[in-house]
C-alpha cells in the first residue's frame, strides 16, 4: 500500500499557523514579487478567487471581499514543511518527501497491523492538525498512481473529508469515473487534450484503454499509468523517488530592469541557484536556457531565450555562469524595461553515469564546489558568491504583504496575550 | 552552554584530555525544556494577568500542542482571532487569570475559540536577550 499526504493550500494554510486573526478569513499568498496568486485557503477559492492570475488584475476583487493578502513567506513554510513531515514520518517507516507540502509514504508488510486504512488515515490527518496546525488530506492507493488519485478525491470530492482508501475495484470505480484525465498523474494539459480528442475524459476512461494501444500511441509513460490506474505496481519505489528532470530559476523582477549589468547579475545568480539544485540531486546539465522579457501586458512585448549546450555536462557554478555571461549578449537589448528572466537546466545527466568522449577533458573541480557548498550551506546561501553576481539587490524581491517569520527570528515570535 | 561534568587532569603531557570523550555530555536546554520539538512553539507573554503563576510581561512561553488538555492547565487559546494564556476550566467552560485584577472569562457559542496547546514552561530574561529586544514594546 502506498500513501501520499499533502497538505491544503501549504502556504496560506501555514499564514494561518501563528496568525489566529485571519483563521476565519479568506486568505490567498502571492508568489515571488507579489506577481501572481499562488495560493488560496479554501474559503478564498469558494469565493471564485482565481490561481495564478496577476495580483494587480484582481485586486479590486480582493479587497471588496476582504481577503486577507499575504507575500510568499519561505522561511516560514520551510519551517513548518520540517514539522509537518516529521510528524507524518511517524506512521510509516519508508518516507519520501515528494516536494514541500507532499511526501509519499510506502507501507510494506503493514497488511497484518493496520485493519482500517480510513482510520489510519485520519489518525495521521488528527496528529497533524494537533501538532502543527496544519490541514491535509490522505490518500491510500494499492499503487502510487492510485495514491495520488486518493489524495484528489480526499481533498477534492465530496463526501471524503480528507481520507481516501482506493485499493479495489468497487473504490477505483467510485474515484476515477469523477477524475477528469488531466488530474491523473502524469497527464499534463497537452496530453490531456490528444486523449480527450480520442474520447478520454475522465481517469476511468483511461483505465480502460488498452495498455499496449497507449504504449503505441503515446508512450510507455501512458501504459503505466495505464496499469498503475489498474492497481499494477509500475513504477518503483526509486523511480517516484527520482530526481527532477527539469530544474529552473526564473522570477520577476521588483521594479523593471533595463541596464545591462542589472540583467547581467540576474542572470548569472539564477544559474547560481539552478548549480546548487543540480548538485543537490546529483545531476549535471548538458543543455542550458537563458531567457529574458518584458512584460507581456508592456508595448512591444520582447521576448529572447538561447539555448546552450555544454560539449559535456556540467554542474560547476563557474562554467554555467561563463555560458550565461556569453549568452547575455545575445538577449540584451538596448531600451527594452526587462520584466523576468531566468535560467533552466532543460536536459540533465545523472553525475554517477557520465558518458564522456575520447577527446573532452573533464574539467569540473567537484572539491572546489565542494568547498562552496559547504560554506554556503554552513553560513547561509549567497556568503560566497562570483563576482558577476554583484551586490546589486535591484532585482531581489519585492514582498510587500509579508508576514512576521513566526518560527526562524526571535524579533518574530508570536505575540500572547496574558 | 557546554559543561562538561568531569575535571580535567593537569600535568599530564602528550596525551588527550580524558574529557574528551565525554562531550556529548554537553547539556542542552532545549532537550530539557522542549518535549516534542515539532509541536512545539515559542511566543512572547504580554500582560500582567497571569502573575499568579509566575508569568510576566516579556516572558518567553513554550507552548506545546501535542499535550493532552487536562483542566486547570495554563493554556493558550485562540480565543476571538487572538493568542491569549489563561487557566483552562474546562467544567464551566471559562479562562481563569492568575490575578484578582482579572475576572474569568466565559466562553460562549458566539466567541471564537480553539485551544492552541498547553503552556508546558515559562522563562524569564532577568536581564533583556537582545534578539529579542525588537518585538518588546
Amino acid at each position: 500500500m502506498y500513501a501520499l499526504v499533502d497538505a491544503v493550500s501549504f502556504y496560506a494554510s501555514c499564514e494561518k499557523v501563528f496568525d489566529p486573526s485571519i483563521r476565519n478569513k479568506p486568505v490567498v499568498v502571492l508568489t515571488n514579487n507579489d506577481g501572481c496568486i499562488c495560493a488560496a485557503c479554501p474559503l478564498a477559492r469558494r469565493l471564485g478567487v482565481p490561481k495564478f492570475k496577476p495580483y494587480f488584475q484582481i485586486k479590486h476583487f480582493l479587497a471588496k471581499h476582504n481577503v486577507v493578502v499575504r507575500s510568499s513567506n519561505y522561511e516560514l513554510y520551510a519551517s513548518l514543511s520540517d514539522k509537518m513531515m516529521n510528524v507524518i514520518g511517524r506512521y510509516c517507516d519508508n518516507q519520501y518527501i515528494y516536494s514541500i507540502d507532499e511526501s509519499f509514504l510506502q507501507f510494506k508488510n503493514y497488511h497484518t497491523l493496520i485493519k482500517d486504512w480510513h482510520k489510519y488515515g485520519h489518525e495521521i490527518r488528527r496528529a497533524v492538525w494537533q501538532e502543527t496546525r496544519l490541514p491535509v488530506g490522505v490518500g491510500f492507493g494499492s499503487t502510487p498512481t492510485l495514491a495520488k488519485a486518493a489524495n484528489h478525491a480526499a481533498k477534492k470530492l465530496p463526501g471524503y473529508n480528507g481520507v481516501a482508501v482506493v485499493n479495489d475495484a468497487a473504490s477505483r470505480k467510485e474515484v476515477l469515473s469523477k477524475m477528469t484525465v488531466t488530474d491523473v498523474w502524469g497527464i499534463g494539459s497537452r496530453l490531456g487534450k490528444r486523449l480527450n480528442v480520442l474520447g478520454i475524459a475522465t481517469a476511468w476512461d483511461l483505465a480502460n484503454q488498452s495498455p499496449k494501444a497507449m504504449r503505441s500511441q503515446f508512450s510507455v509513460v501512458v501504459e503505466r499509468t495505464v496499469n498503475e490506474l489498474n492497481g499494477i505496481v509500475c513504477l518503483n519505489w526509486d523511480e517516484v523517488k527520482q530526481p527532477k528532470k527539469e530544474i529552473f530559476s526564473t522570477r520577476s523582477f521588483g521594479q523593471r530592469v533595463n541596464e545591462s549589468h542589472h540583467l547581467k547579475t540576474a542572470l548569472v545568480s539564477h544559474g547560481v541557484i539552478v548549480a546548487r539544485k543540480l548538485r543537490q540531486q546529483h545531476s549535471r546539465v548538458k543543455k542550458l536556457a537563458i531567457f529574458a522579457a518584458s512584460s507581456p501586458h508592456d508595448e512591444n512585448y520582447y521576448n529572447k531565450s538561447i539555448m546552450c549546450e555544454f560539449p559535456v555536462a556540467t554542474d560547476n557554478t563557474l562554467y554555467i555562469a561563463n555560458a550565461i555571461s556569453t549568452a547575455f549578449k545575445s538577449i540584451y537589448a538596448n531600451g527594452v524595461n526587462f520584466y523576468r528572466c531566468g535560467v533552466g537546466a532543460i536536459e540533465l545527466e545523472n553525475s554517477e553515469f557520465q558518458q564522456h568522449d575520447l577527446f573532452s577533458l573533464n574539467e569540473d573541480d567537484p572539491k572546489l564546489m565542494l568547498c562552496y557548498d559547504g560554506i554556503n550551506h554552513r553560513y547561509g546561501n549567497d556568503t560566497l558568491q562570483l563576482a558577476a553576481q554583484g551586490r546589486i539587490e535591484k532585482w531581489h524581491m519585492r514582498r510587500e504583504f509579508l508576514s512576521p517569520s513566526f518560527t526562524s527570528k526571535w524579533r518574530d515570535i508570536p505575540k500572547i496575550s496574558c | 552552554m557546554k559543561v562538561i561534568p568531569i575535571y580535567i587532569e593537569a600535568g599530564i603531557s602528550g596525551f588527550e584530555s580524558p574529557a574528551a570523550e565525554y562531550k556529548e555530555l554537553a547539556l542542552s536546554l532545549d532537550q530539557l525544556l522542549i518535549a516534542h520539538p515539532d509541536a512545539t512553539f515559542i511566543g512572547l507573554a504580554q500582560g500582567q494577568s497571569m502573575q499568579g503563576v509566575g508569568i510576566f510581561d516579556g516572558d518567553l512561553l513554550l507552548v506545546d500542542r501535542s499535550e493532552q488538555v487536562k483542566d486547570g492547565d495554563i493554556i493558550v487559546a485562540n480565543y476571538n482571532g487572538c493568542f491569549t494564556c489563561k487557566f483552562i476550566d474546562k467544567k464551566q467552560a471559562r479562562l481563569l487569570s492568575a490575578s484578582a485584577l482579572h475576572q474569568p472569562v466565559s466562553i460562549t457559542p458566539e466567541d471564537e475559540f480553539q485551544i492552541e496547546g498547553v503552556v508546558t514552561r515559562s522563562i524569564r530574561l532577568h536581564r533583556p536577550a537582545r534578539e529579542l529586544s525588537a518585538c518588546m514594546r
